[in-house]
């Protein structure tokens, strides 16, 4: 292993450069081309208003939940209950609008505090138990089946608060309301890794805990904070539900799990923790999106979509791991 | 010359042995300081006192004040950073994907309404990078650095709380000559600028070449104290190391049959991990000692025997007979060959399993039958090595993570035993383990010799090798540079031994 | 310097691997398999008292154990790989994959029910491999390339089954299934002698159960995975072919999946899409409930069908008390909590008097 990193470093950092640029730049030309195909395959359908409105109304969870996800994918962990605590914090500020008659803005800041709470305490119970992020989300996930299902039964939400309904269906200059928030959830998520020192921190004990350790940083207080954000965001993509769709069931966030993740694997973020990836994860939500939508325009079977993106996750990995190979692993 | 630091008499045990006893450590100002021992010593645990990883069980450390010495409790290596006590580790301690500047200023990000202050992040790192006078670009990510450019790094990260000390474990372990002497030029600079810089090292001729005063520790003792290098020879350090104890363990005299015919044999053996031309004969009941530095290409030569690294050129005899080795089930069940790793908790032993497992892994395939293992077979196989060997276990169902650390050995050893190889590699046996058991552990290895094994010893410690081997090959650079046959007098095979890496060291 | 610890060690389990992967040698009232049971007695006390008919035979025993019967098998398939420290996160859709290839074969070909069976089984076993066979070579995690694999079967399965069949099921009933979903062994006797109220089904599970243990306990494959998933570094090192451990495992994973889908399948009457969605979950569970971690290494049979039985008396006994069955989830997962703490909480105990008793 020496030996292949000493050996001619400057030609091998060219090669790493150019290979670190094709990452999220490759998936942007997919996605470039890949919306430019359809879009001519539709006859410019595509572009029109009512389409390309619903094309972005519909990409704003799955941003959300992609980040969600990676937050805890930083340090090397996982939440398995993303998306019913999605689905859960959605029913309960529904049951604030609608039978507590609670303000719009108390039900969502409800909700978002709520996500936040239940992130707390998986961040709480991963440290304290140390056992796997993964046992401790999926018993913190069958909870929360069974509390977002206590809200309401089967029952669903619907007629609630018509100024926050207005503004989950507005657009400013065609472009949706929620998908600007997903956007700038994402920046802020994006410069929170980048700039803050928290982020700087949850990245650095991700990438080596143990240099973390020496360098005065809390490995532990990086797991809650990272299962923290994480709920967080999942009670922003909840908030987006219930804006944006207008009815609200005990089912919303079942088919959430697997694509919160498939989002920030295919962006490139490693399941060890220490790389993050906003772009690349935005990217994979509106690549999946997009094969969605072609499903849709053609009137191909569901199920191809599954096949396709379960395709595509694992060439994303594949492709990475033959970079690292390129590149002498460095790691 | 004024005092830095002086550790007085420090104590740490850790279950089961006593690492430190009484140690003690004197530091002035603009010196460089060579902490010298053997593996085991106590080196690396007296570093991690100094920098707040562990605490002492006993003694003071006193650290120079405006208001004269101060004695000092580090609780955690931050405490140890802000009295400005500086280490660079033999592990990397760097964030692959953080920026130069980032790593270097990590454990006091400069912030600016909460945010990260990029630009004094960066003027900061090049203020580090500038006291030591290297052209590395800040904004670089650490992951794309060669390895002695992060060495340096890590370097300037130590220095960045303005640290009066400086602590190196090891630093040119992964740098080759040319880095290495860069390095030293740049420890010489520190000094010169009246830092304290403590060195620990394997490489003596470095230590000459650098180092003002050492500190050598055997036993977790300080048995030299802060003496000024200059009044010492080289063998007169090496005696301080090793002590006289060695001398006097002298193990009855084996003979090997010449004319036997080799069980292993490479003749001008090249492989994909960088060796060239190597030639090595082992017969039966001989000792053949592979000596060398750390990184000289031994245990990599181990595991291309093994076939975990290819062998480009030259040809490997098991027996007179070519062999090919694809994988170690493969050089363990057609060619007998068995390698006793020098990393006994990553890849000698399952510590989370049982010790009755941990030694039959290797015979399973012998001991079933219809792809069942036969427990009464296995037990009698356990109990049977168990004793043989003295591993004091409490019962085979024992969790081998439990052993200590000389227990762990053998029962990293007998397993291949257990597999009946007649030719053993045997990679460093006794790092890390008391001198008692160590005398026991050589006798075991010369009785297996006894008895027609052929062993391929792989060792750093000296001493050891003089004690064991029948001949001595050192090893440097990932080729044989020289062969001698070891008439078990220490001191001149000692001498004859460093000549051999020291003359290649001046030819490099 | 000494052994660590004079005590004597525990008895392990029968069927199962030394307790606690990471725990040291342990105290009797340490092992989790202990508290399962006495957990589970608590509640079928608790629910019989409550409803009269949790005990009944026809109404509740049996279907219980039907039930219980399929969710050992899934829990085993995950366990399978669990002992590499690997997960299989397609083990629903390996079962679906492997009844479609089942009803395929009633339908089409014909054959005899456990031909069917034998057929579905390999196909399990195939997928399962080629899993192992990605995860060993390319040294992808092994949670990614399951995960990429259920999308990509969600997808083909769906496909499959709208080209075969009407798009939900096989209309096809094979010779054996009825008896196989509704007789226990008390419908056949031997003159006065009439078998006990077990459905048939269950000696599927028993037969998976005893053979996993078998395999981890005693054969030479099954500890060599083991401890694979101890340390690969020092398995490779000990002479022990990692690779062809590691695709092992996972077929046995694959395989089965594909049991309990016929399980279900046969529980159900139909072998149709469906089968598998609820898989998941569960497969973690029982396992895990059971005292089997993640880290791989170690695996408790015994534990998994403890955990898998908990978890079936859950549902039961709740659906009984007029709970719905997303409100059981609630209990479960507090249960699941609870177990775990409760788990941590006996092993640091348990190693603190190890340790002061040396």
């Amino acid at each position: 292993m020496k030996n292949l990193v000493m050996k001619n470093p400057v030609m091998k950092n060219r090669a790493l450069k150019n290979l670190v640029r094709t990452n999220e730049f490759t998936l942007a030309v997919i996605a470039i081309v890949g919306f430019g195909a359809l879009a001519v395959a539709t006859d410019l359908n595509l572009l029109t208003a009512g389409t390309m409105d619903a094309f972005l109304r519909f990409l704003a969870v799955p941003i959300v939940i992609g980040l969600a996800q990676m937050v805890v994918l930083v340090v090397g962990q996982m939440n398995l209950s993303v998306g019913v605590l999605t689905g859960f914090c959605a029913m309960a500020s529904a049951w604030l609008l609608v039978e507590a008659g609670v303000p719009a803005p108390f039900a969502v800041l409800a909700a978002l505090a709520l996500g936040a709470l239940v992130g707390l305490v998986n961040g709480l119970l991963v440290v304290f138990t140390r056992l796997n992020g993964f046992i401790v989300t999926l018993a913190t996930m069958t909870i929360l089946e069974g509390l977002r299902y206590g809200v309401n039964g089967t029952g669903t939400y619907q007629g609630y608060s018509p100024g926050l309904r207005a503004l989950g269906g507005a657009s400013v200059l065609g472009v949706p309301v929620v998908f600007l928030l997903a956007g700038t959830v994402a920046v802020a998520t994006a410069l929170f890794f980048r700039h803050s020192v928290p982020g700087r921190r949850l990245l650095a004990s991700g990438g080596n805990p143990f240099a973390a350790r020496l360098s005065g940083i809390s490995n532990d207080r990086a797991l809650v904070l990272a299962h923290t954000l994480s709920g967080l965001l999942a009670g922003v993509a909840a908030v987006i539900v219930v804006a944006a769709f207008g009815t609200v069931n005990a089912s919303i966030g079942d088919d959430l799990l697997l694509s919160s993740f498939a989002a920030p694997i295919i962006g490139g973020v490693a399941l060890a923790g220490g790389v993050v990836s906003v772009t690349g994860t935005v990217l994979a939500a509106f690549l999946v999106r997009l094969v969605d939508v072609t499903q849709a325009q053609f009137d191909i079977n569901r199920r191809w979509v599954d096949l396709i993106i379960g395709a595509v996750v694992l060439g994303a990995v594949l492709l990475g791991r033959a970079r690292d190979k390129l590149t002498g692993g460095a790691r | 010359m004024s005092i830095v630091l002086s550790a007085e008499k420090l104590v740490k045990t850790f279950p089961g042995v006593r690492a430190l006893d009484q140690a003690t450590l004197t530091l002035t100002a603009g010196s460089v300081h060579a902490l010298l021992g053997e593996n085991g010593a106590g080196k690396s645990t007296l570093i991690k006192l100094l920098t707040g990883v562990y605490r002492p069980d006993g003694g003071r450390v006193l650290l120079a004040g405006p208001d004269g010495p101060q004695e000092v409790h580090f609780g955690s290596p931050q405490d140890a950073q802000r009295a400005g006590v500086g280490v660079v580790h033999q592990e990397r301690n760097l964030i692959p994907a953080f920026s130069v500047a980032e790593n270097i200023c990590l454990q006091h990000l400069p912030r600016r309404k909460g945010l990260v202050d990029r630009a004094r992040v960066r003027s900061e790192a090049r203020r580090c990078l500038e006291l030591l006078d290297v052209d590395i670009d800040p904004d670089t990510p650490v992951s794309r650095l060669s390895v002695a450019q992060m060495q340096l790094v890590e370097i300037a990260k130590a220095l960045s709380a303005d640290s009066k000390v400086l602590l190196l474990d090891e630093p040119t372990a992964s740098l080759t000559g040319d880095e290495a002497d860069r390095l030293y030029a740049i420890v010489r600079r520190l000094r010169d600028q009246g830092h304290a810089v403590v060195l620990v090292s394997h490489k003596l001729e470095e230590i000459f070449a650098v180092a003002d005063t050492v500190t050598v520790l055997r036993d977790g003792r300080s048995v030299a104290e802060a003496e000024p290098l200059a009044r010492h020879s080289r063998d007169q350090i090496v005696d301080l190391m090793v002590g006289r104890a060695y001398q006097e363990v002298r193990l009855p005299q084996r003979t090997v049959d010449p004319s036997a015919e080799p069980a292993l044999v490479l003749d001008g053996v090249s492989t994909s991990a960088g060796h060239h031309d190597v030639g090595l004969t082992v017969r039966p009941g001989e000792i053949l000692g592979l000596y060398g530095l750390v990184g000289a290409g031994r245990s990599e030569l181990a595991k291309a025997l093994l076939g975990l690294e290819q062998i480009t050129a030259g040809e490997v005899r098991v027996h007179g007979k070519t062999a090919r080795i694809r994988d170690v089930g493969d050089a363990l069940r057609r060619h007998r060959i068995g390698y006793v790793t020098e990393n006994r908790k990553e890849e000698g032993l399952f510590l989370d399993q049982t010790i009755a497992r941990n030694i039959a892994v290797t015979v399973w395939r012998r001991l079933s039958r219809l792809g069942l293992v036969r427990d009464r077979a296995e037990r009698a196989l356990v109990a049977d090595y168990t004793e043989r060997l003295g591993i004091r276990l409490a019962s085979p169902d024992q969790l081998a993570g439990q052993l200590s650390g000389g227990n762990q050995q053998k029962v990293s050893l007998a397993k291949w035993l257990a597999a009946d190889c007649d030719i053993l590699i045997i990679d460093e046996p006794t790092v890390g383990i008391d001198v008692r058991t160590k005398a026991a552990f050589h006798e075991l290895i010369a009785g297996l010799a006894e008895q027609g094994m052929a062993i391929l010893l792989i060792s750093s410690d000296l001493p050891e090798m003089i004690t064991l081997a029948d001949r001595i090959a050192v090893m440097r650079d990932f080729a044989v540079a020289g062969e001698l046959v070891n008439d078990h007098e220490y001191d001149r095979m000692s001498q004859a031994v460093i000549r051999l890496i020291h003359g290649s060291q001046e030819a490099a | 310097m000494r052994t660590a610890s004079p005590q004597p060690p525990t008895a392990s389990a029968p069927s199962a691997a030394p307790p606690g992967a990471r725990s040291r040698v342990l105290p009797f009232w340490a092992n989790p398999r202990l508290g399962l049971v006495i957990v589970i007695a608590a509640l079928v006390a608790l629910f019989s008292s409550l409803s009269p008919a949790f005990l009944d035979p026809k109404l509740t025993l049996a279907p219980l154990q039907a039930d219980v019967s399929v969710y050992v098998v899934v829990g085993l398939a995950q366990l399978a790989v669990l002992s590499l420290g690997h997960m299989n996160m397609a083990v629903g859709r390996m079962a679906a994959l492997s009844t479609f290839a089942m009803g395929l074969a009633y339908d089409r070909l014909g054959v005899p029910l456990l031909v069917g069976l034998a057929i579905g089984l390999a196909v399990g076993a195939a997928i399962g491999a080629l899993a192992g066979l990605v995860i060993a070579k390319t040294g992808v995690n092994s949670f990614v390339v399951t995960l990429a694999l259920d999308f990509g079967l969600l997808g083909l399965v769906t496909i499959l089954y709208t080209q075969a069949t009407d798009g939900v099921a096989f209309a096809v009933k094979p010779a054996g299934l009825a008896e196989l979903r509704f007789d226990t062994f008390a419908d056949y006797c031997a003159g006065e002698l009439c078998g006990p109220r077990v459905p048939l089904v269950v000696p599927f599970a028993l037969v998976a159960a005893l053979g996993v243990g078998l395999l981890f306990r005693f054969a030479r494959l099954g500890r060599e995975i083991l401890m694979t998933g101890a340390n690969p570094v020092a398995a490779e090192l000990s002479g022990i072919p990692t690779h062809r451990r590691i695709v092992a495992a996972h077929a046995t994973s694959g395989l089965l999946a594909a049991l309990a889908g016929f399980m279900l399948a046969a529980n159900n009457g139909a072998f149709s899409a469906s089968i598998g969605e609820s898989f998941l979950l569960p497969s973690f569970l029982a396992p895990v409930l059971g005292g089997t971690l993640l880290a791989g290494g170690a695996v408790s049979v015994l534990g998994t069908v403890l955990g898998a039985t908990l978890t079936q008396v859950i549902y039961k006994g709740l659906n009984l008390l007029q709970f719905s069955l997303e409100e059981l989830k609630l209990y479960i997962g507090l249960v699941l909590l609870a177990a775990l703490s409760l788990d941590r909480l006996r092993a640091v105990l348990a190693e603190r008097r190890a340790v002061s008793s040396s």
